[in-house]
C-alpha cells in the first residue's frame, strides 16, 4: 500500500496563507527604498518624436528619469523589444519612460507630466492585416535583430517565426476523404488575470552584485537574461522570488525587472521597487496569444479522419518573446487527440500593434483544441454521426504516432478511449445531447478530447536535500510556489520514498538563485516529472549515505540495510536498526570517535531524447509524455435571449497516478473555471486604431463567486514509466478543453457554427439574428 | 494608491458638514461630500475623480435613518447597499440594489453614494422614479424636501454645498407589484447592458431604465405606448422600442442593436409578469 502517495495532504504553506502571514514580493518594503513608475503609450503604433521630461524632473522627490535611448534589445528567440520603447512605440501601453521616485505618488505624479510627441503610423490590428503583401511593418529591421537558431523571422515581413508540419500524403489523403469541412476559427488576446500583480524589487551593491526580488515564474531565466541582456558576470546576479500569487504563464517572460535594474542603476543601485497596478498588469505586461486558424478536416463516410490541413495564425502582438515557442506547439499539437496520418500545418507567427504574448495556462493548447475540436463536431455533424463516437472511432492510441511523427506507447499516449467511455457515462450521454426544458428553454450537452504536452527542450531541474540533527529533511528546489502545491508534492514523494513522518519533511518555498539548486522554470505542468525525478535520485543519494554510516554501526554491509521509518533498519531483521537521527549527522561511537558528516544527499533531472523539429516536415518530438482527457459541459439554454447557464463542467483526465488527490482535484476543477471563463467571456477589445478602454477586473469579466458551475473530475492512470510513480502532467490539462465543449454545446444549442470566442450571449445573437433585427 | 494629497473631516452634524464645504471653498479648495468612498477610492487612483478635501457625512446620525410609519418610508443615504438589500421593507429597492456590484462592495457602497455617484448606471435611482419619493437635501439654510422625480435629471440636481440626506417613499407604493432586471453582457456580477425597473399602479405601468442612456430615466412617452389600450402587446412593444429617442448606448457591454433585442425581450417580460399578475 502507498504511504503517502494519493494521500490529501495540506498544502506546506496552508497556514502561512490562510493566516495572511505569507509574504510576497510586493509585501517588502523600507523607508529607504526608491519606487518606479512608467509612462506608457497612448498609441498603438507611432513614431516617437519627442519625450519632454523637463516638468517631471522639477517635481521633489524625483531622483531620476530614464527613456529608451542606448539600451539594450532584448527577448527570448528573436532579440526585437527594448526595454523602454525607443524611436517608436509598437502598442498601447507599451513602456516609454520610468520615473524613480521617493515614493509611488510622486513617481506618478512626475510620471504623468512627462510630454510625449506621437508621429502616428499605421495599425496591424489583425494576423489576417499583417499577412498582407503590402502590410505596415512592425518591426522595419527584423533581419538585424540576433536570434537563436531555432526560430525562421521572415526578413519585410510580419513574420516572426513559421514552423511547418507535413505528415503524410495530403493530396492522397484528400481523394480518400467522402466528406470534407473547411472552417475558419478566431480567438483573441486576452489576459491571465492572477490576483498578485507582478512587481520586482532590483538593488546593485557596491560590489555589484544585482539583487533581483520578483514575481517570476523563472528565476534562473532572470538571472540568465540579466546576464545575457547587461553582460553581468552570472555570479554576481542572485534572483529571488517569494511565494507567488498566480501566475498562470504571465510571470514567465522577465519585463519589469529589467526596467527595475536600470532604475537602480540610474540611482546609484539604490533598492528600488516596481509593482504594476492591475491596469498596468492587464495593458502593458504580456498578455495571452490570440489566434486565427483555418482548418479543413476530411473522413471517409464510415467516420475515419483521414487528412488534417490547417494554417495557424498566431498573434503574438509588438514583440516575438515566447510567440515563437508558442508556435512551435501550435504545430507540435496542430490536431485532436486523433489517429491522422496526413496532416498539412502551417503555424505563423506574426507580428502585430497588440500588446505583445507569453505563455498562458496550456501554453496553446485551448486555443488550438477550440478549433480543432469544434471542427471535428461540424464534421460529426455533416457525417451525421455521434460526436462522442465520431471521437472514440478516431482516438489516439499506442502505435500511432503524434502529427510530429513520434511514435507513442502507453506510457507516454496513456488511454484516451478510456477516458471517452468514462466521460459517456458521467455525462449520460446515451440520454441525448438536447434535452427540452421548457418552451424557451433547453439542456444541452457538448464535449471534446484534449491532449497536452510540453514544448521544453533542455530543460532540467537540482534537488538538494539537507538533513536535520533531529533527523529530518529539508528540501531545496527551485521550483516557484505559484499556488499549484508542487513543493508539497516533492515533500510527498520524499515522504513515501524514505516511509516518513511528512510533518519530519520541510520545504524551502522561497527560491534563491545562489544558494538553491536550479529548476529550469516553473512552467509546462512539468515540476513535478523534472523536480520529483531529481528528488527521487537525491533521496537515493541520501539513502546510500545513510546506509554507508548505518552499516558500520550495526557492523553489516549497507546492501542489507533498508531506509524507512525514522530507521536505517536490517531488512530481515527490522529488530536490528539504528535511528537516522544518529546517523544522519554522522556517528559517534562511545570512545569518542567520529565518521561521517551531515547527510547532504543530491539529485538532478533532465528529460530526455526530446529534439527539435526537422524545419521542412516538423518531424521531432517536443515533449516527454501526452496527458489525454475527454471534456464536457452541460448548458441550459435560453432560445428567445441566446443567454445560458454552465450547469456542470466534466473532465477525466488521465492523470498516470494521482499523489494528491486534493491538490489535483484543486488543478483540475481550477484550470476547469479559468477554461470557462475563459470561453465564456474574456477577451481583449481593440478599437480600429489598436487602443482599448483601459482594461480593469470590474469590465474584464472573469467567473465570479456564484457563477460557477458544478464541477465534476475523474482520474485514470494509465502510468507514465517516467513519471515519479507514474504520474502525468496536470497543472493545466483540464483548461485546455473546456472552450470547444462549451462551443460545442452552444454550436448544437443555437444551431449555428460558433467559431469565435469569447461565447457571448450578443456573439451568439449576432450569429443567429445579427442583422435581421429591426 | 490615490496619487494625490487630500484633507478629511469628519464632521457629526448636517450644519457643521455644510458650513465646512462653504469655508473650503472660500479657501480655493475643491470638497467633496465622502459616504462609502468606493467611487472616490476606485476613480481617484484613476485620476478621474481629482479633490483635495473630502467632507465625510456617515457619522451624521440623520444619514443613517432607517424608519417607517403609516405614511413614509425613510432612507438614511448613508446606509449601505447591503443593509438596505437586507431591510425587508421595499422588495422593487432590495432587488435592485442587490444587483449592484457584489457583495463586498455593497458593504461600503451607501444609498446616496450611488444616487448621486459619477458612474452612468446609478441603479439606486430608478425604484424613487417610478413611486412618490421625496428626496431630503441638507442646504446651508436646513433641510428642504423635494419630489424625487422632479429633482432628477440625468442626476440629482443639487446645488453646490447641499447633500442628500434622505429619500422618503410613501408607504402606500412600498408594495405595488413590480418587475426588474438586470441584463448584463454575461455571467451574474458587473455593470449592466440594461436595468429595468417597472411597477403596476392600479393598471398602468411605469418603467425606467438604467444602461440604455448615459443615466437613468424615466420617459412617459415609452410608458405610454406601453400601455396603449386595445392594442395587442407585440404592437406596444413595437411602438415602445420607437419611443426611446435618444441613440442607444454602444460599448464594450454591448452594441446598440443588441441593446435594444435584449430591450425588446425584457419589455416582453414586464407586460407578461405585471399584466398576467
Amino acid at each position: 500500500m502507498d504511504w503517502m502517495i494519493g494521500k490529501s495532504i495540506p498544502r506546506k504553506e496552508a497556514e502561512e496563507k490562510v493566516t495572511g502571514a505569507a509574504k510576497y514580493t510586493d509585501d517588502r518594503s523600507d523607508a529607504q527604498m526608491l519606487h518606479v513608475k512608467l509612462k506608457v503609450s497612448t498609441h498603438a503604433h507611432a513614431k516617437l518624436k519627442k519625450i519632454d521630461t523637463s516638468k517631471a524632473e522639477k517635481v521633489t522627490g524625483v531622483h531620476a528619469i530614464i527613456i529608451g535611448e542606448s539600451l539594450p534589445l532584448t527577448g527570448t528567440d528573436i532579440k526585437d523589444r527594448p526595454i523602454l520603447a525607443y524611436k517608436k512605440v509598437r502598442y498601447f501601453g507599451e513602456p516609454i519612460a520610468a520615473v524613480v521616485a521617493e515614493h509611488p505618488y510622486i513617481a506618478e505624479q512626475a510620471a504623468a507630466l512627462i510630454e510625449v510627441t506621437y508621429d502616428p503610423l499605421p495599425i496591424i490590428n489583425t494576423t489576417e492585416e499583417a499577412m498582407k503583401q503590402e502590410a505596415t511593418l512592425v518591426h522595419e529591421n527584423l533581419a538585424t535583430y540576433h536570434k537563436t537558431d531555432k526560430v525562421f523571422p521572415e526578413a519585410n515581413s510580419n513574420i516572426a517565426n513559421r514552423v511547418k508540419v507535413r505528415k503524410g500524403d495530403i493530396q492522397k489523403a484528400w481523394l480518400q476523404s467522402h466528406m470534407t469541412i473547411e472552417e475558419n476559427y478566431v480567438v483573441p488576446p486576452s489576459d491571465h488575470t492572477a490576483i498578485e500583480t507582478r512587481s520586482a524589487i532590483v538593488e546593485i551593491k557596491p560590489d555589484g552584485t544585482v539583487m533581483i526580488t520578483s514575481t517570476t515564474q523563472a528565476p534562473y531565466g532572470v538571472k540568465s537574461e540579466f546576464s545575457e541582456t547587461f553582460e553581468l558576470e552570472e555570479g554576481k546576479i542572485i534572483a529571488t522570488t517569494p511565494l507567488v500569487g498566480g501566475a498562470f504563464g504571465g510571470k514567465v517572460t522577465t519585463q519589469l525587472e529589467l526596467i527595475a535594474y536600470i532604475a537602480s542603476k540610474a540611482v546609484n543601485g539604490k533598492c528600488v521597487k516596481l509593482t504594476y497596478t492591475r491596469e498596468e498588469d492587464m495593458l502593458t505586461a504580456p498578455v495571452r496569444m490570440g489566434l486565427d486558424a483555418k482548418v479543413k478536416l476530411g473522413a471517409t463516410k464510415d467516420g475515419k479522419l483521414t487528412a488534417a490541413e490547417i494554417t495557424y495564425l498566431i498573434d503574438t502582438g509588438a514583440y516575438a518573446d515566447k510567440g515563437t515557442l508558442l508556435t512551435t506547439a501550435v504545430a507540435a499539437t496542430c490536431t485532436g487527440p486523433y489517429k491522422i496520418d496526413h496532416i498539412r500545418c502551417d503555424a505563423i507567427c506574426v507580428y502585430t500593434n497588440h500588446p505583445y504574448i507569453t505563455a498562458y495556462r496550456g501554453f496553446s493548447h485551448s486555443e488550438i483544441l477550440f478549433m480543432f475540436e469544434r471542427a471535428m463536431d461540424t464534421l460529426a455533424k455533416k457525417l451525421e454521426m455521434d460526436p462522442l463516437q465520431f471521437r472514440k472511432k478516431n482516438a489516439i492510441v499506442k502505435g500511432n504516432t503524434s502529427p510530429t511523427q513520434t511514435v507513442l506507447n502507453e506510457s507516454s499516449v496513456g488511454n484516451l478511449p478510456k477516458c471517452i467511455d468514462q466521460l459517456q457515462e458521467m455525462m449520460n450521454w446515451k440520454e441525448g445531447v438536447t434535452i427540452p426544458i421548457d418552451e424557451r428553454k433547453i439542456r444541452v450537452k457538448g464535449m471534446c478530447c484534449s491532449w497536452k504536452t510540453s514544448t521544453i527542450s533542455g530543460a532540467s531541474s537540482g534537488v538538494v536535500l539537507l538533513f536535520n540533527a533531529d533527523g529530518s529533511v529539508n528540501i531545496l528546489s527551485g521550483i516557484v510556489e505559484i499556488g499549484m502545491g508542487t513543493k508539497t508534492i516533492l515533500a510527498q514523494l520524499l515522504a513515501e520514498r524514505l516511509k516518513m513522518d511528512i510533518n519530519n519533511i520541510h520545504v524551502q518555498m522561497d527560491v534563491n538563485t545562489k544558494t538553491i539548486p536550479e529548476h529550469y522554470k516553473t512552467v509546462a505542468s512539468r515540476g513535478t516529472l523534472l523536480a520529483g525525478r531529481a528528488l527521487l535520485k537525491a533521496a537515493d543519494d541520501a539513502v546510500e549515505q545513510l546506509r554507508d554510516i548505518a552499516s558500520r554501526v550495526l557492523t553489516c554491509s549497507p546492501e542489507d540495510l533498508e531506509v524507512g521509518y525514522e530507521k536505517v533498519y536490517v531488512r530481515d531483521d527490522p529488530t536490528t536498526y539504528v535511528y537516522i537521527k544518529d546517523v544522519c549527522y554522522g556517528y559517534q561511537y562511545s570512545n569518542g570517535n567520529s565518521i561521517g558528516g551531515q547527510v547532504i544527499g543530491k539529485g538532478n533531472y533532465t528529460i530526455r531524447h526530446l529534439s527539435h523539429l526537422d524545419p521542412k516536415t516538423g518531424k521531432g518530438k517536443t515533449g516527454p509524455e501526452w496527458t489525454v482527457g475527454a471534456q464536457g459541459v452541460e448548458i441550459e439554454f435560453d432560445q428567445r435571449d441566446f443567454t445560458y447557464k454552465i450547469l456542470k463542467a466534466y473532465s477525466v483526465i488521465d492523470i498516470g497516478k494521482v499523489l494528491n488527490y486534493k491538490a489535483a482535484l484543486g488543478q483540475v476543477m481550477g484550470s476547469m473555471s479559468m477554461g470557462l471563463s475563459h470561453a465564456s467571456a474574456e477577451a481583449y477589445e481593440f478599437r480600429e486604431d489598436g487602443t482599448m478602454n483601459i482594461p480593469k477586473l470590474r469590465t474584464y469579466g472573469p467567473l465570479r463567486y456564484g457563477d460557477h458551475p458544478e464541477y465534476i473530475a475523474k482520474f485514470i492512470e494509465t502510468a507514465h514509466l517516467d513519471g515519479p510513480y507514474g504520474a502525468r502532467g496536470v497543472g493545466e490539462h483540464a483548461l485546455i478543453g473546456m472552450p470547444a465543449a462549451l462551443g460545442n454545446a452552444l454550436s448544437t444549442a443555437a444551431g449555428v457554427e460558433l467559431n469565435q470566442l469569447p461565447l457571448t450571449p450578443e456573439m451568439i445573437w449576432r450569429k443567429k439574428v445579427g442583422d435581421k433585427f429591426l | 494608491m490615490i496619487p494625490y494629497n487630500f484633507e478629511y473631516y469628519k464632521p457629526t452634524t448636517m450644519k457643521e458638514a455644510t458650513n465646512l464645504f462653504q469655508s473650503l471653498l472660500q479657501e480655493n479648495k475643491s470638497p467633496i461630500y465622502f459616504a462609502g468612498g468606493t467611487e472616490i477610492i476606485t476613480l481617484g487612483r484613476m485620476n478621474k475623480i481629482v479633490t483635495d478635501a473630502v467632507i465625510d457625512i456617515h457619522h451624521i446620525p440623520a444619514c443613517h435613518i432607517l424608519e417607517q410609519d403609516d405614511t413614509w418610508l425613510t432612507l438614511g443615504a448613508a446606509l449601505s447597499l447591503t443593509s438596505i438589500k437586507e431591510m425587508k421593507k421595499f422588495p422593487l429597492l432590495e432587488k435592485v440594489v442587490s444587483e449592484i456590484a457584489d457583495r463586498t462592495s455593497r458593504n461600503k457602497i451607501t444609498l446616496g453614494g450611488n444616487i448621486c455617484a459619477n458612474i452612468i448606471y446609478r441603479e439606486a435611482v430608478l425604484p424613487f422614479l417610478l413611486t412618490e419619493s421625496y428626496a431630503v437635501i441638507a442646504t446651508q439654510h436646513g433641510l428642504k424636501e423635494r419630489p424625487f422625480q422632479e429633482l432628477f435629471d440625468q442626476t440629482l440636481q443639487l446645488k453646490e454645498g447641499e447633500f442628500l440626506v434622505q429619500v422618503k417613499v410613501a408607504t402606500k407604493d412600498l408594495a405595488l407589484p413590480f418587475f426588474t432586471v438586470k441584463k448584463r453582457r454575461q455571467w451574474g456580477v458587473g455593470y449592466p447592458l440594461l436595468t429595468i425597473a417597472a411597477i403596476l399602479k392600479e393598471t398602468h405601468i411605469h418603467t425606467a431604465y438604467s444602461g440604455l442612456y448615459a443615466y437613468p430615466f424615466h420617459c412617459e412617452k415609452v410608458d405610454a405606448q406601453l400601455n396603449k389600450p386595445n392594442t395587442e402587446r407585440a404592437k406596444r412593444i413595437e411602438h415602445a422600442l420607437q419611443a426611446f429617442h435618444k441613440e442607444i448606448l454602444h460599448d464594450i457591454h454591448g452594441s446598440d442593436t443588441y441593446r435594444k433585442f435584449v430591450l425588446k425581450n425584457v419589455l416582453t417580460d414586464v407586460i407578461d409578469t405585471l399584466e398576467k399578475g
